[in-house]
């Protein structure tokens, strides 16, 4: 597995998080390791995110009833909580993905206006 | 069935991923510690990512009490009706609880504000005649030479003052003081100075001095004319000082302190017994220094050769105890009273909340199905329940501020400091918590109740709600709880009834009601002595034959000294005995012609002379008097107590005629001969001050406002307790029959009476009724002792109150039950079955 240089590394944006772990849980349930190494590797390890970080975000979308804890047993056959996407969370996901579609589309346009076009 | 809270196992969820990381390491080759070494620091610190997720969840129960406190609003909003009442039951209840505890907050838990308050003790003999704390004067002046476990005492007693001043003579309520009372209060001058040891001093009270000498310095120093006799005013208290008298000490002299006198001299009779606080030596205990006082005692009555003058009953209490005196129970049974009213009232709501559970079984199983969790949803009736009761606590304290007005009016002289009584921050506090106290209360009922029932059937169950035969069944024992405190109360406020009825019984002959008595003060200056006597004599004159009086008379205090026990001695002119109705038991009554001659009352024969014929025999008090009579024993100046021990001499006879009182028969209104008999005085000698101007039967119900002011209390209690017993038992039994319609209508159908019907809605309410009826004559029974102190010549287990009360109880029950039955059998069969 590479490790890309500290120079590389982007500190996620305020609230993307959320975002990521609702995308990761889209595929199933995860214990919380298991989702900090897949937003680490789906993004090939671009986004730097401090693991501990996750479990605040974890327990934001718990509360607001987006994800919901079950006792499960790993791949290791051990005892472990697993998070898993609701049905609200579901619909929330796909809500904030147009958003962030919207707001990227619209953040990249601004940075690389038509003219631009091509140009790195 | 409670959900796991999210946070549980956090700690093992963390510890799981970083031994997770760990072991990639490892698979990827590093060493164990480095490994674990890297898993931590890609982990951050694992302390703040605690914190900050717990912080997630912190708020969480504040948002959802808010939630909840919304949807308890939405409730009521829609449900104005139920509100109300559940917010009147509710006020009524935490009202009498809010004004009682208001009077104690005041009377017995704020503390005495005297230096070394907690080493304040009281010291008495305990009278039973009388039921007075008293101690033998002489014995007061030994104590405090020869005992050690004593700092200071000192010694106070009531004493009748009549000052010249520049305004007039006035007639003023006086205090006598000896000893360190100085001290022991914490007196300070406002100005001049308090007086010692010496004789012929008074202190003014603020209040008098301004109204008496217009508050002129000039007056401190000067010398007064007291009683008859030059006194100096040595100085003036200041306005914020106030001495608390022990509850029946005020309650036998109302009036407010006007001045402090040093004590008396032995011919301006000294009283025989005196009243005894002290500060205790710092580490002596009370019954350490009783014991003191009981051996020194003993020396002192071996001493003068074995007369005890009734000291043996000696008892040394903490002062603040002694101040609340009988009102302390009082009060404690009160309190108590109240709760059981706040109890029937809370049992009440229950019962309406658990009638409105039914109803809103199939709200609460939808919430709980959309996943608001169950213990969310009895949360939420929790919150629901404080809400009505914290509606109904508010509401209550108007009540309360209101009934407190009530009472302060009615009888400020019932209990001491009652005056003062106001709605503190802990009167507060404590409504606050009675009033969640009573919401959780009545709102667990139905939680309980809906938690029982199960979700899946309410919701499949279709239109009809049913409490099911449970929910009615706790019901009825719930009404029967209700009717069990009821009966307490009841008893109590029967006993006490019956007891005030016992005190107010007067003898026959002597009618309180036709009797006006009135109080006149000579402005006597010295060497007048003569004048004031012939004085005396001309009213004498004048009242036995003043119009529209059957008898009139006068009547003057003195104090007798010489026997082993205390007793009073009144010099009377003959017109005043028959003005009170006495009759005469034995001998002959007092003529114009005894110098030597007195009178007994039965009680003072009975204790001079035990079963001796009295008459003839000579007595030393210390002046030997011959005994020509005994008259029967008449309660004339207080009226829950026997009569005292008592002595009549003629008019004549009496050392000093400083004032005397005058007693009349009257045949017109007693409103109509006052003012012939104030005219009357002032014809004989204008300089004369008239004062306590009333019927007998006013004075001696003043002596009982302590006790009227504890029947009010209670009665009115227990009479709230009985509405709200009679309220639930018919709601429930009309609560009963409105949910059987249907079945009541199939039973009508199959040949069933309306009689038949009627008797079995009646006879399913009682037995549980009757259980609660027995019960609460038991508990009633059971308690008797507690409040035998507070009554009158009847027994805490009084049969006939106690037959009395079950009989209406259970009559009222009956009656109760009688609507909704009247109501089952007019229960038309074909609306009935049709219905639904």
């Amino acid at each position: 597995m590479s490790t890309k240089g500290e120079e590389d590394r982007v500190e996620l944006l305020q609230g993307t998080l959320d975002l990521l772990i609702l995308r990761t849980l889209l595929f199933g349930p995860e214990h919380g390791h298991a989702i900090a190494k897949a937003i680490e590797r789906n993004s090939d390890d671009v986004l730097q995110v401090e693991q501990g970080s996750l479990y605040p975000a974890l327990h934001r979308l718990i509360k607001r009833g987006w994800v919901a804890v079950q006792e499960g047993v790993s791949e290791n056959n051990r005892k472990a909580k697993f998070y898993r996407l609701t049905a609200r969370g579901r619909k929330q996901l796909r809500v904030e993905t147009t958003k962030w579609d919207k707001l990227a589309g619209a953040i990249g346009r601004i940075l690389r206006p038509a003219g631009e076009e091509g140009v790195p | 069935m409670n959900r796991p809270h999210p946070l549980d196992g956090f700690e093992d969820d963390i510890r799981d991923h970083i031994e997770r990381e760990t072991q990639e390491n490892i698979d990827r080759g590093m060493a164990p510690d480095a490994a674990r070494l890297a898993a931590l620091r890609k982990f951050g610190d694992v302390a703040h990512v605690m914190e900050q997720t717990r912080d997630v969840w912190r708020w969480l129960w504040l948002e959802q009490l808010l939630q909840d406190l919304r949807y308890g609003l939405r409730f009521l909003r829609r449900n104005p009706r139920f509100a109300v009442v559940v917010a009147l039951t509710m006020a009524l209840g935490i009202g009498v609880n809010t004004a009682i505890f208001s009077v104690v907050n005041t009377v017995l838990l704020k503390p005495v504000t005297y230096p070394d308050a907690e080493r304040l003790v009281w010291i008495g003999a305990y009278d039973a005649k009388i039921r007075r704390d008293f101690v033998w004067t002489d014995d007061f002046f030994d104590w405090r030479k020869q005992a050690h476990s004593f700092a200071r005492m000192g010694a106070f007693g009531y004493q009748q003052a009549v000052i010249a001043t520049p305004r007039g003579a006035s007639q003023s309520t006086g205090v006598y003081v000896a000893g360190d009372f100085w001290r022991i209060t914490g007196a300070q001058p406002g100005a001049g100075r308090l007086f010692g040891e010496e004789q012929d001093c008074v202190v003014l009270t603020w209040d008098f001095f301004q109204r008496a000498f217009a508050g002129d310095a000039a007056a401190i120093g000067q010398t007064a004319m007291m009683n008859g006799r030059p006194v100096r005013i040595t100085g003036v208290l200041p306005k914020t000082f106030r001495f608390q008298f022990p509850m029946w000490w005020a309650a036998a002299h109302p009036d407010p302190v006007e001045v402090y006198l040093s004590v008396p001299r032995p011919g301006e009779g000294v009283a025989q017994s005196t009243q005894v606080v002290a500060t205790l030596k710092p580490g002596v205990t009370a019954a350490q220094a009783g014991a003191e006082l009981y051996s020194l005692e003993a020396h002192l009555i071996q001493a003068r050769g074995g007369r005890d003058y009734g000291m043996t009953a000696l008892h040394v209490d903490p002062l603040a105890e002694q101040l609340g005196g009988s009102s302390r129970r009082a009060l404690l049974v009160l309190l108590a009273a109240g709760a059981f009213v706040l109890l029937i009232a809370t049992v009440n709501v229950a019962n309406l909340q658990l009638a409105r559970a039914t109803l809103r079984q199939k709200e609460v199983a939808i919430r709980a199905a959309v996943g608001a969790g169950r213990s969310r949803v009895l949360r939420q009736l929790l919150v629901e329940s404080a809400l009505q009761a914290v509606t109904g606590g508010a509401a209550g304290l108007l009540l309360a501020r209101w009934a407190i007005f009530v009472l302060v009016r009615i009888s400020p002289n019932a209990i001491p400091r009652l005056s003062e009584t106001a709605i503190d921050a802990r009167v507060l506090a404590f409504t606050l918590a009675v009033s969640l106290l009573a919401g959780v209360l009545f709102g667990a009922a139905p939680a309980m109740a809906l938690r029982r029932c199960n979700l899946h059937d309410s919701l499949k169950s279709g239109m009809r709600n049913s409490a099911g035969l449970g929910g009615l069944r706790l019901r009825r024992a719930l009404v029967g709880v209700e009717l069990a405190l009821a009966i307490v109360l009841l008893t109590g406020a029967g006993l006490m009834l019956k007891s005030y009825a016992r005190m107010t019984a007067y003898p026959p002959g002597f009618e309180p009601e036709k009797i006006i008595v009135m109080k006149v003060r000579f402005v006597q200056r010295e060497g007048e002595e003569p004048a004031q006597r012939a004085t005396v004599r001309e009213l004498v004159r004048r009242l036995e034959r003043a119009p529209g009086t059957r008898a009139a008379g006068v009547s003057c205090w003195i104090f007798g000294r010489g026997l082993d026990f205390p007793f009073h001695v009144n010099a009377v002119s003959p017109g005043y005995l028959q003005a009170l109705g006495m009759k005469l038991e034995k001998g002959r009554w007092l003529t114009e012609a005894d110098t030597h001659g007195a009178l007994l009352n039965e009680s003072m024969a009975r204790q001079t002379f035990g079963e001796v014929d009295p008459i003839g025999r000579q007595l030393s008090i210390p002046r030997p008097v011959t005994i020509v009579g005994v008259v029967a024993s008449v309660k004339y100046s207080k009226l829950d107590a026997e009569a005292p021990p008592e002595l009549f001499l003629g008019i004549g006879q009496a050392p000093d005629l400083y004032g005397v009182e005058i007693a009349a028969r009257v045949t017109a209104r007693p409103a109509a001969a006052i003012p012939l008999l104030r005219q009357l005085v002032a014809d004989v000698d204008t300089s004369q001050r008239v004062y306590d101007v009333e019927t007998l039967e006013q004075a001696l119900a003043q002596s009982i406002a302590p006790r009227r002011f504890n029947l009010f209390l209670l009665g009115g209690f227990a009479a709230a307790a009985f509405l709200l017993a009679v309220v639930g038992i018919y709601g429930v039994t009309a609560y009963s029959v409105a949910e059987r319609t249907r079945e009541i209508g199939m039973r009508m159908a199959m040949g069933a009476r309306r009689g038949q019907v009627a008797a079995m809605v009646v006879r399913e309410a009682l037995p549980v009724a009757m259980a609660g009826i027995g019960a609460g004559l038991a508990a009633a029974w059971g308690l008797a002792r507690v409040v035998e102190s507070l009554l009158y010549e009847v027994k805490g287990s009084d049969l006939q109150t106690f037959v009395l009360v079950a009989l209406v109880l259970t009559f009222t029950t009956v009656a109760a039950c009688l609507g909704p039955a009247v109501k089952a059998a007019s229960v038309d069969p074909t609306v009935a079955l049709r219905y639904e």
